[in-house]
């Protein structure tokens, strides 16, 4: 992608508006991303991968009796729950590829060498990244309908997957760009990245409802996807209003905003040539 | 995991005998405890009542019942226990309790003469039937914990509805035409991508 960015980026200096500005820079990087990530076929089989496994998870809640035992709202919080952790995932995935994998690739270079800067550079991976997140959200629509219809929860499951899934993808696809630029290798990025995904998503596999100590509950607010996935739960199977569990967002806000902070700020620092963390 | 889980097996098989005849042992060596005199808590002085005596519902909907305990005699109570229970009035069906409710257990404080408090029970409906859902308050206090008679609620009548919320002929359409589309879509972007 790198070449046609470079071309694109001439094209417009050359113009009568200059592209150095992050503005239209980090438009056209995002703009040459999604169309490398979209039409290069890397998207589109991410995405059928996914509906693959929407179906999966689907078709086991219509048919399968314990679900059918318990409420239908419970089969919708499990679907876009699944929705959600996957959608990440994959955004997770693609924004641990955007610097590694070009400096492994040895474009990075010619990249860095357009007049845009490398914030708008890494905002504009960012951008992309998060594309994913909105198709996958898109294709989990009908998945989330099909449990359901019949109960009025279908819209107020999507708009929640939507805005918490939003917050989510924000929050670890800027994890991802910061590993990813700091990174020796594409191998190391993608590892770290999926590493910490787990690790993430683990404590919400715990069985609930048990009883636990404050120590449990803190760590339970302060996991980022935990708590995100608990605030879902809360609202959609225990019927709490929305505003009740608010204090459940304080963590995935706080690292949307750290997180993107940081790669805001060290971004000029440590988008180079070289990865890891010291100079060399 | 699959032999330690066949060695707990035969261990407990092993061991249930020994416990049930220890068991059986000391029963029959100590002698019957007579309850013992304070009543603390009995009926006619502590009562509990709910705030409705029919739900109507549809399996797999949750309601809440409140109850309400009052103490109707001269003397303070002892701390107690409110306890949930749903039994099934219809011999095909089996109840689990826990199912039904995953909080099925209050501390209730010591309450003055004349005072009342309320305790709120969230409840699923797991199974299709008639049921009967009631609280039984037990003595919790350092003497009387142990001791009866124990004070039961009326019952609330609960009457479930089966449904079938979910069917795969509903979804079939869903699961299998997703899929194809984007597969088509990603098969697409690589044919053009490799005839260019």
């Amino acid at each position: 992608m790198t070449a046609t960015v470079v071309g694109q980026l001439r094209t417009d200096h050359s113009g009568v508006r200059p592209v150095g500005a992050d503005g239209p820079g980090w438009r056209v990087v995002a703009e040459q991303e999604c169309r490398d990530l979209w039409v290069g076929g890397r998207g589109p089989l991410l995405l059928f991968a996914f509906s693959v496994l929407l179906s999966g998870v689907t078709y086991l809640g219509a048919t399968n009796q314990v679900l059918n035992f318990l409420e239908q709202r419970e089969a919708v919080n499990l679907t876009l729950q699944i929705a959600v952790a996957v959608g990440v995932l994959v955004t997770l995935v693609v924004s641990a590829d955007a610097v590694s994998g070009e400096r492994e690739r040895g474009t990075l270079e010619s990249l860095l060498l357009t007049p845009v800067s490398r914030r708008g550079i890494v905002m504009g991976k960012l951008v992309a990244a998060l594309s994913l997140w909105f198709a996958a959200f898109l294709v989990s629509v009908p998945y989330v309908w099909v449990l359901g219809r019949g109960v009025s929860i279908v819209a107020q499951a999507l708009l929640l997957g939507l805005l918490v899934g939003t917050l989510l993808a924000v929050a670890l696809a800027a994890l991802g760009l910061l590993i990813s630029a700091v990174s020796n290798s594409n191998k190391v990025s993608v590892s770290v990245s999926l590493f910490l995904l787990l690790a993430l998503f683990a404590p919400t596999q715990l069985p609930t409802g048990l009883p636990q100590g404050w120590f449990g509950d803190v760590l339970g607010r302060l996991n980022p996807v935990g708590a995100a996935m608990h605030y879902n739960t809360a609202v959609l199977v225990n019927g709490h209003g929305w505003t009740q569990d608010l204090s459940y967002l304080v963590s995935p806000l706080l690292t949307a905003v750290l997180a993107g902070g940081i790669l805001v700020a060290a971004t000029p620092r440590i988008v180079r040539l070289n990865g890891g963390v010291s100079e060399r | 995991m699959r032999p330690l889980s066949v060695i707990a097996g035969l261990f407990l098989a092993l061991m249930t005998p020994f416990g049930m005849a220890a068991a059986a042992a000391a029963a029959s060596a100590e002698p019957a405890t007579a309850p013992s005199s304070p009543v603390l808590v009995a009926p006619g002085l502590v009562e509990v009542t709910f705030d409705q005596s029919r739900v109507d519902t549809i399996l797999g909907d949750r309601f809440t019942l409140r109850s309400r305990i009052g103490n109707t005699g001269a003397a303070p109570t002892d701390r107690l226990i409110a306890h949930l229970n749903v039994a099934s009035l219809t011999s095909d069906v089996y109840v689990d309790p826990e199912d039904w409710s995953s909080s099925r257990s209050d501390d209730v404080a010591t309450l003055d003469p004349g005072r009342s408090t309320s305790v709120s029970w969230d409840i699923q409906a797991v199974n299709a039937g008639s049921f009967d859902v009631y609280v039984v308050l037990l003595p919790n206090g350092a003497s009387s914990a142990g001791t009866g008679p124990l004070v039961v609620s009326p019952p609330v009548h609960v009457s479930v509805a089966g449904r079938q919320t979910l069917t795969a002929g509903g979804a079939l359409p869903v699961v299998i035409v997703i899929p194809v589309l984007i597969g088509l879509a990603a098969a697409t972007a690589w044919y053009r991508r490799r005839a260019a």
